[in-house]
């Protein structure tokens, strides 16, 4: 029995002489775990809004879309509120009321239960989620998985057959997505919910999957099983959504194109010793594994290179009473280098990055930026051509109405004449590929172009040294790689970027050092190759998947050429 | 030992006994004892309510209590007796002239009285913040109204929202060399006007999600209802009774007069009967409720833990 069934859709934005969906027909049976994929822009969200009665946008539109047989735009209001349950990007954003238990309530309170059914439904929902020990908590106390949890939980207690999510894991660190995502396979499994999900990442979704749908243009590209979509893709049809597959794939792709290609890392490691045989103690590979060094100050200033950021034996805690957060940090940023700092969540990355920009004063030790010490810096010596930061939420910047003025903004208390300032906006515009954009409203761009504003709005400022934190957050893959592109290119005009992130297939790729935070500290530190290659967890999954064989393969692209495959 | 469940320095605070009852419990009983503290002006009366107002926000607030009332409330007491007496030359004994105004007798009892009565219901209320907590006015609202009801717990939703969103864009702008110290004092006024309008533009861009949040769980369906956690327990049915018994046989006795005065012009007390003797019991009765559930509570956990 089909639960969403669509034929023919045509959809175009008022005043858009180009649809925005075109021809599009699929159907998803009850209790399928559907992915929807596709570059940012395609038409994916416009698509799920569709199937949700509240959440229509306006504009024209042809085609029918059936919810069990009836039109989606006629079914009863009680209906589509209970039964089509739909989950957005932003975790904040979602929450309306106070306390975590009023939150759960909110849908049946619309519907008007009774207090007793309220009870019990949200106490089931509660238990199910292992929401119980944060029942009573403000809603401002929880973490981003928690709140992303908390909606979804809030949804699920109106008992609805079909789920949509709009990329629900985009916003949450790798860890709280990895927990969301195994929670909406327990509610497809155990619950028979139908999921209909758009994502980036299908690391880990592509296997829960039992079918993809790939959209390009506005158009359904693919409609598969994650195996042939991921064959299909890897064929060069949606060539774009290549670099969002999971790594086996891509290594199975260039190595054996034609064969039944693995999805998860077990598999990936079976395929592989298909290819190459069993890993051999006698590997000679072993055995040149790198060695990584224990990070300490002098193995970074013992190098030619000055360090334009140091931080020497910073203690930092929070509170009087309250745990240190910072356990004498030590660490040497060198000039023109993209330094990354990875870690899991609350270890005192975010906090490293307060205390260089004296959000956050230290009790101990000394900073060092360009080689005088930050205390007798003023804000002046520091933040004018010195230090500047990216924030997490690039709205935090933004005052102007078009991209242009957004960008004329950041010269405005530099005395430059006038067509000096519009030469400096062009070029950045340019480098920041924004040109096409400039007329357009800040909050009409989409994730990866207000990510890119913001990086040019600071960049106007001419910082010698760049902080960012977590700047893949929710930018598809293919945006990754632009990005990554432009700091290569500062970098290589002197800049010094330190980033703080989860993203380690990112910081494997692109990064020139990478650094181990834990407790507090800096546990280990060292190039790409050297970091990562000692690490059988903490590391890429491609050097997961490929280890045993080549210890110091780390992206996709070393295991493939190792196994003979080609790059395409 | 007592220290364990009750620290004077602290106070009660949340761990109260009556903090845990029935918000109609808390809500009737300060209702009730406020309303009578404004509106009998019987010595006898308005100092019990003050010596018990006082005795209660100890126990809820511990040593703060003791401090606000002593530093601020005493002070503006005299001050309030003084102004009175300045301003106001009624009543019949004169005292003494001051720049040829009667300084009368009457006017200082007069202002005396009613700083006692304004201090003892702003000691109320610092108890009555303690206990009525914005979950519980909520509750009681959402009964009559449920959308006002989740009005509230939208804004309290709200204020730390925004608060971390303005720290973030503030924290954004000294990282772009925005704002910084040293600065003049006009650009950090027009930068603070810059902060403000970034806060108010991206609230209202992440409002559009959360109305749709509201909208796909049903906001605006007709018949909406309001959940709570509170449950009214056999025993709070008594408690209110007696809450609403105690209450009513006051303001029963205000209403027939037992406790007004006349101040002016010469000060007239009205006999105390055993009527005024009654209804001063219940009074006092009504009041020491919340402060016996404590005592028991104390009690009863000290007893529990006696026996382990």
């Amino acid at each position: 029995m089909e639960i969403i069934s669509c034929s023919h859709v045509n959809f175009a934005y008022p005043g858009c002489e180009e649809d925005v969906l075109k021809d599009v027909s699929f159907s998803i049976r009850r209790s399928e775990f559907v992915v929807l994929c596709g570059k940012s822009g395609c038409g994916k969200s416009t698509l799920l809004r569709h199937l949700k009665k509240n959440l229509m946008p306006y504009g024209k539109l042809e085609g029918h879309i059936l919810y069990c047989g009836e039109e989606v735009e006629n079914l009863d209001d009680r209906v589509s509120t209970s039964q089509i349950g739909f989950v957005q990007q932003n975790p904040d954003n979602q929450i309306v009321t106070d306390k975590v238990w009023h939150e759960l309530a909110f849908g049946l309170e619309s519907l008007g239960l009774e207090s007793r059914i309220m009870k019990q439904r949200v106490a089931e929902m509660a238990s199910f989620f292992g929401i119980q020990t944060w029942f009573r908590k403000n809603v401002s106390e929880l973490s981003g998985g928690q709140k992303q949890l908390l909606n979804l939980a809030s949804i699920m207690v109106m008992q609805p057959k079909l789920l949509i999510l709009d990329e629900p894991t985009s916003q949450l660190d790798p860890i709280a997505a990895s927990d969301f995502l195994a929670t909406l396979k327990k509610i497809n499994t155990e619950l028979g919910t139908t999921i209909l999900i758009s994502e980036h990442r299908l690391e880990e979704l592509l296997p829960m999957a039992d079918r993809v749908l790939v959209m390009e243009h506005g158009q359904l590209a693919i409609d598969d099983g994650p195996r042939e979509a991921a064959a299909l893709v890897a064929s060069g049809v949606c060539r774009e959504m290549f670099y969002g597959l999971p790594a086996v794939v891509k290594i199975a792709s260039a190595v054996k194109p034609e064969g039944r290609f693995p999805l998860t890392v077990r598999e990936g490691r079976l395929w592989l010793e298909e290819c190459l045989g069993q890993p051999g103690h006698e590997t000679p590979e072993k055995n040149k594994r790198p060695r990584l060094r224990p990070h300490t100050v002098k193995s970074a200033q013992s190098t030619s290179m000055p360090s334009v950021v140091s931080m020497h034996d910073v203690w930092f805690r929070y509170g009087k009473t309250s745990l240190d957060t910072l356990r004498g940090v030590e660490l040497a940023v060198r000039e023109g280098e993209l330094f990354a700092i990875l870690g899991g969540n609350g270890v005192g990355k975010t906090t490293t990055l307060k205390a260089l920009t004296r959000l956050v004063k230290p009790y101990r030790g000394t900073i060092e930026i360009r080689g005088k010490r930050l205390e007798k810096l003023s804000d002046m010596e520091l933040f004018h051509h010195g230090l500047a930061m990216l924030p997490q939420n690039p709205q935090a910047l933004f005052t102007e109405i078009t991209v242009r003025e957004e960008l004329l903004e950041a010269l405005s208390d530099e005395k430059l004449p006038e067509d000096e300032q519009a030469a400096r906006v062009a070029e950045i515009s340019r480098e920041m590929e924004l040109d096409s954009l400039l007329e357009t409203h800040p909050y009409d761009l989409s994730g990866g172009e207000q990510q890119r504003l913001a990086l040019g709005k600071i960049l106007l400022r001419q910082p010698a040294i760049l902080l960012l934190d977590e700047p893949t957050k929710g930018l598809d893959p293919f945006f990754k790689r632009t990005l990554a592109d432009i700091f290569k290119r500062l970098c290589q005009s002197g800049m010094t970027i330190l980033m703080v992130t989860h993203d380690i297939e990112f910081c494997a790729e692109y990064a020139d050092r990478c650094a181990l935070f834990f407790d507090g500290e800096i546990v280990s530190c060292g190039t790409p190759k050297e970091f990562f290659s000692g690490n059988s967890f903490y590391t890429t999954t491609a050097n997961r998947v490929a280890g045993q064989w080549f210890p110091d393969a780390i992206t996709w692209e070393e295991v493939a050429a190792r196994c003979g495959g080609d790059i395409k | 030992m007592v220290t364990d469940a009750y620290s004077v320095r602290e106070g009660l605070g949340e761990a109260a006994a009556f903090y845990r009852s029935h918000p109609l419990l808390n809500f009737s009983y300060f209702a009730i004892v406020i309303g009578v503290t404004m509106f009998a002006m019987h010595p006898v009366f308005l100092l019990s309510s003050f010596f018990m107002a006082w005795c209660y926000s100890i126990l809820l607030r511990g040593i703060k209590a003791i401090r606000f009332n002593c530093l601020v409330l005493i002070p503006a007491i005299l001050l309030m007796t003084l102004f009175n007496t300045l301003n106001v030359h009624n009543g019949v004994t004169v005292l003494f002239y001051l720049n040829d105004n009667r300084i009368t007798l009457e006017a200082i009892i007069y202002g005396l009285a009613s700083a006692i009565m304004l201090t003892s219901v702003i000691i109320w209320f610092s108890c009555f913040s303690v206990i009525v907590t914005a979950d519980k006015f909520i509750y009681l609202f959402g009964r009559a109204a449920p959308v006002l009801a989740l009005t509230l717990s939208m804004i309290m939703r709200y204020i730390p929202l925004l608060q971390h969103r303005f720290r973030e864009v503030a924290a954004a702008q000294r990282c772009m060399g925005r704002g910084l110290k040293g600065s003049s004092w006009i650009k950090r006024i027009r930068q603070f006007g810059k902060e403000v309008s970034i806060l108010i533009a991206w609230s209202l861009e992440a409002s559009i999600e959360s109305a749709d949040s509201m909208e796909a769980r049903g906001y605006g369906l007709r018949g909406r209802s309001s959940f709570h956690l509170f449950r009214f327990a056999g025993g709070e049915k008594v408690l209110l009774a007696a809450i609403l018994l105690l209450g009513g046989a006051v303001v029963a006795a205000c209403a027939a007069g037992s406790m007004s005065i006349y101040y002016y012009p010469a000060i007239l007390l009205p006999r105390f009967t055993v009527l005024q003797w009654i209804s001063l019991a219940a009074y006092l009765g009504l009041m020491s409720i919340p402060m016996v559930l404590d005592m028991r509570g104390i009690h009863e956990w000290k007893l529990s833990h006696a026996a382990m």
